[in-house]
């Protein structure tokens, strides 16, 4: 490994960090990144391998973590059966990833490991990109993970017809457009297909290569994406009862709103590897409990030990739950947020002037504590949050009640307007944070109706409606964020924003190594959100749970993942 | 007697094959698009079209109520079982029966397997509930009747009305906070789930105790006023009047009358029982009949939601010609 040649970027990083241009941190992401092997990039900075990970878990538990018992954790089961059209996050990949495994892991501080791969290695010219399999992983059924099972895999999630989320992040790297016909009414359709027919190519057993058509940073970020999980190219795409996977349990039982169960298996490939995600497992069982929407049946279940912990909580639960001595709470910055966004193709939101106005008409610092009670950060109403290493620092939005009547007033709503809010029901804080917002919206003429509806009835029509408040979650990066979001015409783009030089400026950042000067375009971005961008963003929820302190291992993930093969029962 | 019951039966079977089309064009006019649920919020436009032309979701009402009462009488097989379509669907029994309810897309398994379960879930805790609802709220209306405007009827009737008059929801809040998080008698919901370290029997107490507090309320007014009636007629005071003592003349003789009226009302509430306990279920997590057909509701699924709309109505009906027949043979009026 000393004798490779040194890559270009490698050098640029040692020498920005030697300068104190960027810190410890930075460096260790980037140089990762870009395949500066980890135990050299930690060794250089001094840093133990794991980030801190054994030093953080060493402090809270012996060296020998206890083996068996069965995990209970209160969640909801949603459908499993196709993992690549995952929506839920932390709900669907929470119980396939016990199952299945990823090509990289993402850690709660944002720096992304190998994980079924062993090393990626990129061209200066962040184009392409050589991903190495490991050597030693095997699936369940005894047969060797290979590169052919990463091609298939890979080929799917690009594969407009299985629709999977993963086409938004690579779709300018990896995909084009092209004629397709026209439709009933004579338009011309285009569809997405590779740019190139070499684009995912194998090279070996084990190496794959990415040859992008556009340089790109965050690939390794990309295969942590929660659709983008390793699949047995045998079952076919689908996920249920007794499917192969590479992971520390398999699944038995399953019935959807109801249980979802993994049992641990005895050879795992991944008990003996040194690393942040490595080692275990120690359970015997997981068991992923549907409690339903209420927020009430949470605290009730947690009282009465019936479930050990929680997958994902909610502020509203907070105040019970820390009443409760023997559990612990678990918190993490996070870049969680609920934009309350505007279709900008429907009046009144197609004038920017208006958009401005609904910014300037809230005073977001009061929303910490309104909405999230406390367990929450300052939003910029950008979408970007100052937690991520990406982010680029720009202005807050102060409350300007004069500013925004004019504003409005300039649009041609001198008299103010009255419009409707729709909102899922489903995540309590995101209802608070409405009515607060609707509260404050009155000040400057706005009248807001909420339409609080059940959260399958919003999903349905989240992308249609004109005014609508989506949660989003934690991704690692700012530029994954504003790729999903706010790129033109990708699938999650609720807002139709569509903006030539921030598309432009976005296919910038993500080809920039350097994190001062990528701040810098990243700045330019949040900036063209705050003046003419389609939503209002005023806090960012901090990831939070509580789990009963006999659970070991345990340490919260800003996107609520579990990591099952890492945790302990304690027995006493 | 026997014509009466055919009457009633051919009735019946009317009303099922109105509701069930009313039902289908119900959710017709509903916003949920089924193909959108089943694929999530973030699937892509085409592939939504796909699966929508798959499921044949754009025939017309007619066609589609049409196939799916043949599915139903066994005519045809269900147009989903096939493995051409991709869609995993997978029928046990071969397809073509009576009884086929089709396949719920919610769940992802045929109808027959899942909701069966459900309602014996909601069965056992109506069951346990009933058992305990007829005999209190008799025992307390009767009490109450028969002293009108004394203290005991004065307590009970308080109890009775700040009861009902609470929702459903608040009754189980409270319950909950004080025997699941302040005593830690009881769990705090009821899964049915046998690891959790409560034993089956205790997940029972608080939902059943939910339904029992809210309706017993209700029932004892009922039985309460019926008492105070019988009561008043001159048979009662002829009685009194002839030296009988009064319990005799309670228990023999006013009782028997006193119970035609709630007899009607006794049953009805088994209506309530199976499908209007959706609140209660919820609360605890209960895995019962009312909050599947809740989910279905909102998630558009429309074989669960005919399936349960139909058995809901057989039982609607069926405890109706129940109380027809109980009152037929308990006033003597009625059969003259």
């Amino acid at each position: 490994m000393s004798t490779e040649k040194e890559n270009p970027n490698i050098r640029l990083l040692k020498e920005e960090l030697a300068a104190g241009r960027i810190n410890r941190r930075q460096f260790l992401r980037n140089a990762i990144l870009v395949g500066m092997a980890a135990p050299a990039a930690y060794a250089f900075v001094g840093e133990p391998l794991d980030g801190g990970f054994a030093r953080r878990a060493a402090a809270a538990m012996p060296n020998q973590l206890p083996r068996g018992g069965a995990l209970r954790l209160g969640t909801r089961v949603k459908s499993l059966s196709d993992p690549a059209t995952y929506s839920w996050g932390g709900y669907d990949s929470n119980v396939t990833r016990q199952v299945c495994e990823y090509l990289t892991l993402t850690d709660r501080d944002n720096i992304t490991h190998p994980y079924l791969l062993e090393k990626w290695e990129a061209s200066p010219d962040l184009k392409t990109w050589t991903l190495s399999i490991r050597n030693n992983v095997k699936w369940h059924n005894g047969e060797d993970f290979t590169a052919d099972d990463v091609l298939w895999n890979l080929k799917r999630l690009t594969d407009p017809a299985v629709g999977s989320s993963f086409i938004g992040l690579v779709e300018d790297f990896l995909l084009k457009k092209v004629p397709n016909g026209t439709d009933k009414a004579g338009k011309p359709q285009t569809k997405l297909v590779w740019w190139d027919a070499n684009a995912i190519e194998k090279i070996d057993s084990h190496t794959i290569r990415l040859n992008g058509k556009t340089p790109q940073v965050a690939i390794p970020e990309y295969l942590f994406h929660y659709p983008a999980l390793m699949l047995y190219p045998g079952d076919k795409g689908v996920f249920g009862v007794g499917s192969q996977g590479t992971g520390a349990f398999t699944m038995t039982e399953y019935q959807i709103g109801k249980i979802a169960s993994v049992k641990s298996i005895k050879n795992y490939w991944g008990a003996t590897v040194q690393s942040a995600w490595g080692g275990g497992p120690y359970l015997d069982e997981i068991q992923f409990i549907d409690l339903g929407d209420d927020m009430a049946t949470g605290i009730s279940a947690m009282a009465s030990h019936q479930v050990a912990g929680l997958v994902v909580t909610d502020p509203s639960q907070a105040p019970a739950l820390q009443g409760m001595p023997f559990l612990q709470l678990y918190k993490v910055g996070s870049a969680q947020c609920a934009v309350l966004r505007f279709h900008v193709d429907l009046k009144p939101w197609s004038d920017p002037r208006v958009r401005m106005a609904m910014r300037l008409g809230l005073d977001n610092a009061s929303f910490i504590e309104a909405a999230t009670r406390g367990l929450g950060t300052l939003g910029q109403d950008c979408h970007v949050a100052p937690v991520l290493p990406d982010y680029g620092k720009v202005p807050d939005i102060d409350r300007n009640i004069a500013k925004a009547k004019q504003l409005l007033s300039e649009a041609g709503l001198p008299k103010g307007f009255d419009t409707e809010l729709a909102v899922p029901a489903d995540i309590g804080w995101i209802v608070a944070q409405c009515q607060a917002a609707v509260e404050q919206w009155k000040a400057i003429g706005a009248r807001v109706k909420l339409n609080i509806m059940p959260g399958a009835e919003y999903w349905n029509v989240w992308t249609k409606v004109p005014f609508g408040c989506t949660i989003w979650y934690h991704r690692p990066l700012g530029v994954m964020l504003l790729n999903l979001a706010y790129r033109t015409g990708v699938p999650w783009n609720e807002s139709g924003y569509s903006n030539p030089e921030f598309d432009q400026l976005l296919n910038q950042a993500g080809g920039i190594l350097d994190p001062n000067k990528r701040a810098v375009v990243m700045g330019k971005l949040e900036r063209i959100l705050q003046s003419n961008g389609p939503m209002a963003q005023p806090v960012f929820a901090e990831a939070f749970t509580f789990m009963d302190k006999k659970v070991m291992g345990f340490s919260m993930h800003p996107t609520n993942y579990v990591f099952g093969n890492r945790l302990a029962l304690a027995t006493v | 007697m026997v014509a009466f019951l055919i009457r009633r039966s051919s009735a019946l079977v009317l009303t099922l094959v109105a509701a069930s089309f009313l039902v289908f064009a119900v959710t017709q006019f509903s916003p949920t698009n089924v193909a959108r649920e089943t694929l999530g919020a973030y699937a892509l436009p085409e592939q939504v079209n796909l699966l929508y032309s798959k499921l044949q979701l754009g025939d017309p009402l007619v066609v589609r109520y049409v196939r799916w009462a043949e599915v139903l009488l066994g005519v045809r097989k269900d147009p989903l079982d096939n493995p051409a379509l991709g869609l995993h669907v997978e029928e046990p029994h071969g397809g073509r029966f009576f009884g086929n309810f089709g396949y719920s897309t919610l769940f992802r398994v045929p109808v027959n397997e899942i909701i069966w379960d459900r309602l014996g879930n909601t069965a056992i805790l109506a069951g346990i509930a009933f058992a305990i609802i007829v005999p209190l709220s008799m025992l307390l209306g009767i009490l109450a009747g028969m002293q009108p405007d004394s203290f005991v009827d004065r307590t009970l009737s308080v109890a009775s009305i700040t009861m009902t008059s609470m929702p459903e929801y608040a009754i189980g809040v409270i319950l909950a906070a004080l025997f699941a998080v302040w005593l830690k008698v009881l769990p705090g919901t009821s899964p049915l789930a046998t690891g959790t370290g409560w034993p089956l029997p205790s997940q029972y107490v608080l939902p059943v105790a939910v339904l029992v507090l809210y309706d017993s309320g209700y029932v004892a007014r009922m039985v309460r006023a019926s008492m105070i009636d019988v009561l008043g007629r001159p048979f009662v005071r002829t009685a009194i009047l002839k030296g009988l003592p009064r319990r005799r003349v309670i228990l023999r003789h006013a009782l028997r009358n006193a119970m035609i009226a709630p007899f009607t009302v006794i049953l009805l509430q088994v209506n309530w029982l199976i499908g209007g306990v959706v609140v209660t279920e919820t609360v605890f997590a209960y895995p019962g009949f009312g909050r599947m057909l809740l989910q279905a509701s909102l998630f558009g699924d429309i074989s669960l939601i005919e399936a349960a709309t139909l058995i809901a109505l057989v039982i609607a009906i069926g405890t109706q010609l129940l109380s027809d027949v109980g009152y037929w043979l308990l006033d003597p009026q009625v059969r003259g």
